[in-house]
């Protein structure tokens, strides 16, 4: 079963060429062969198998008896949720989140919970407490973050797909870095209870899997109105999978004018050549600007860490999660609990995050940025007179080695998500779809639509994989062992 | 930034940073700010903040009375409790 599609994989079962159960347990074993990686923070054996024992598979639905892993930030009822952070280490939530529930009642098997960046803050994955996950298709390098194990669960094949949350980029950027197809949903499409919250106003839902048909397939399964998440839109779950293959439309995709120059020669090729196949298959490709879109990275640096700093304000060592042993009084087990607890990239945006938002200092930061946040999304609105989805890179470059960015200068790492950040604070949906692999790694380019247009993205990234194979590739792992 | 601000900070964050760190700390925080600092040219008078990218107002639900009382669960996951409340120091004399 190892790369196969979630779509091959219901074919698979539906032919009886392998059982449920059969499918859950080399799916484990994957997991276990492939330990290496470091993409999992826990293995969630017993359970799986027991529910596919018990599992009657469905031919009508494409997720029954699919194996998922669940990113760590997803509350999973009695099965351990970390955030990779050392706070919450051992922590078992009451309850599962509606993303986790949504699944499970569409059929899926969940497998493992998956690394990530401590509490979804980083572009690679190192600041996990848990430890670094490596990219399946170059040892010692980074999968992208924050969502890296889930990336790199589904490039080793052990999943055909796996939940993920993007903030700024953190679904993209990683499915970009790894060969895979990421697709960040409109704000509010997928409920966020049970979501361990970061950014509030930016924090989204939403698959990584080999192509654009699984994101439509696992996007259907996990959208829909819920009541207990008050920014969850009034609106039934999409079904993207029905007309993902119509092509009808020739559309206009806007290429934007303030990137150019920002990539390196070999990037340049690549994406120049993902222009040429959309030429090809009949798209136009215009040129439009975004004059403001410079201020994402700083905007983002704004409002995330301000918004980080009110909602982890709840990890006080209190009712759940790490508290410190040796402490005289109240006081002193917040401040002693909370500083033995987080990582270091978190306190940075803690502290960032209260310095934006304290007496003094709130309208020039916190409501200037949200002041530019409208501008930015104004950008949008007026791009989308004249083009119908915006075309841009994913990431500046292909997975870099460990340790090699950000170590001196941590905003060297956050422009990272120089292409990506924006759509979060537009709130709009966009996916990341494997191009031309540059010194043979994975590179992606991205899809960017108005509101609620993700029928559109989908259809014009499964018409891009029609016409290419770069989403077929798959690492050998062979530098590993 | 300097030394008092970032104390100031991090008490108000209840975080606390030892020399070696309060000091790295310290000059990322600049980093960090001077990157952000470039939005003070743009004008943005007139314009209203957007604290939220949802263009909808959120859905209100009727005021239902249930009951889901989870207290043990949610008492079994705090580092200290008895039956009935969350434990932490003692906080009055």
């Amino acid at each position: 079963m190892q790369h196969k599609t979630i779509s091959e994989l219901h074919e698979m079962l539906a032919s009886k060429d392998i059982t449920p159960v059969e499918l859950v347990e080399e799916s484990l074993n994957l997991a276990k062969k492939y330990e290496f990686l470091n993409c999992f923070n826990f293995i969630n054996e017993e359970k799986a198998l027991t529910q596919a024992k018990n599992a009657t598979f469905d031919p009508n639905n494409p997720l029954s008896c699919i194996p998922v892993a669940h990113k760590d930030l997803f509350c999973t009822e009695n099965i351990q949720t970390t955030c990779s952070s050392k706070i919450l280490e051992g922590f078992k939530p009451p309850y599962s989140a509606t993303v986790v529930e949504n699944l499970e009642n569409a059929g899926c098997i969940a497998i493992a919970k998956t690394n990530m960046d401590e509490f979804a803050m980083g572009s690679s994955n190192e600041t996990s407490y848990f430890g670094k996950v490596h990219n399946p298709w170059l040892k010692d390098h980074v999968p992208g973050g924050s969502s890296g194990g889930a990336a790199a669960s589904v490039a080793s094949g052990v999943v055909p797909f796996a939940t993920g949350t993007d903030t700024g980029g953190s679904i993209r950027q990683p499915a970009a870095l790894c060969n895979l197809t990421g697709l960040k949903p409109t704000y509010g499409r997928i409920s966020r209870w049970g979501m361990i919250a970061f950014a509030s106003s930016l924090d989204q839902a939403g698959p990584l899997a080999h192509n654009a048909k699984d994101c439509a397939i696992a996007l259907d399964a996990m959208t829909g109105h819920d009541q207990k998440d008050t920014t969850s839109l009034a609106m039934e779950a999409t079904k993207t999978v029905d007309s993902i293959d119509d092509f009808s439309n020739t559309k206009t995709l806007g290429v934007v004018k303030e990137f150019s120059g920002q990539l390196s020669t070999e990037m340049e090729n690549a994406f120049q050549e993902s222009i040429k196949t959309y030429q090809n298959l009949g798209y136009k490709i215009k040129e439009i600007s975004l004059p403001n879109i410079k201020y994402s990275v700083p905007t983002y640096y704004v409002i995330a860490p301000a918004e980080c700093s009110s909602n982890l304000s709840r990890f006080d060592g209190v009712r759940f999660g790490h508290r410190s042993e040796e402490v005289k009084n109240l006081e002193e087990l917040y401040i002693k609990s909370r500083s033995e607890g987080f990582g270091n990239e978190v306190k940075r945006r803690i502290l960032i995050g209260t310095y934006v938002l304290s007496a003094g200092y709130y309208d020039a930061y916190y409501k200037k940025a949200q002041q530019v946040r409208r501008l930015i999304t104004e950008d949008f609105k007026n791009a989308f007179q004249e083009c119908d989805l915006i075309l841009t890179p994913t990431s500046p470059g292909t997975t870099f080695a460990f340790d090699s960015k950000g170590s001196k200068d941590p905003t060297e790492l956050y422009l990272e998500d120089l292409f990506t950040i924006a759509a979060n604070l537009a709130g709009i949906p966009a996916i990341s779809i494997p191009q031309t692999f540059v010194n043979n790694l994975p590179t992606g380019h991205q899809l960017i639509a108005p509101h609620l247009n993700e029928e559109l993205i989908l259809q014009t990234a499964h018409h891009f994989q029609q016409d290419t194979d770069w989403h077929l590739k798959s690492p050998s792992m062979e530098d590993f062992s | 930034m300097d030394k008092e601000t970032v104390r100031t900070i991090c008490y108000l964050s209840r975080l606390s940073l030892d020399e070696d760190k309060a000091k790295n700390i310290e000059g990322d925080l600049d980093v960090i700010l001077s990157m952000i600092d470039e939005l003070q040219e743009i004008d943005t008078s007139n314009i209203e903040p957007m604290f939220s990218p949802l263009e909808q107002t959120a859905m209100v639900h009727n005021d239902e009375i249930f009951s889901d009382n989870k207290k043990e669960a949610y008492l079994s996951q705090a580092p200290d409790a008895d039956t009935d409340f969350f434990k932490v120091p003692k906080v009055v004399e």
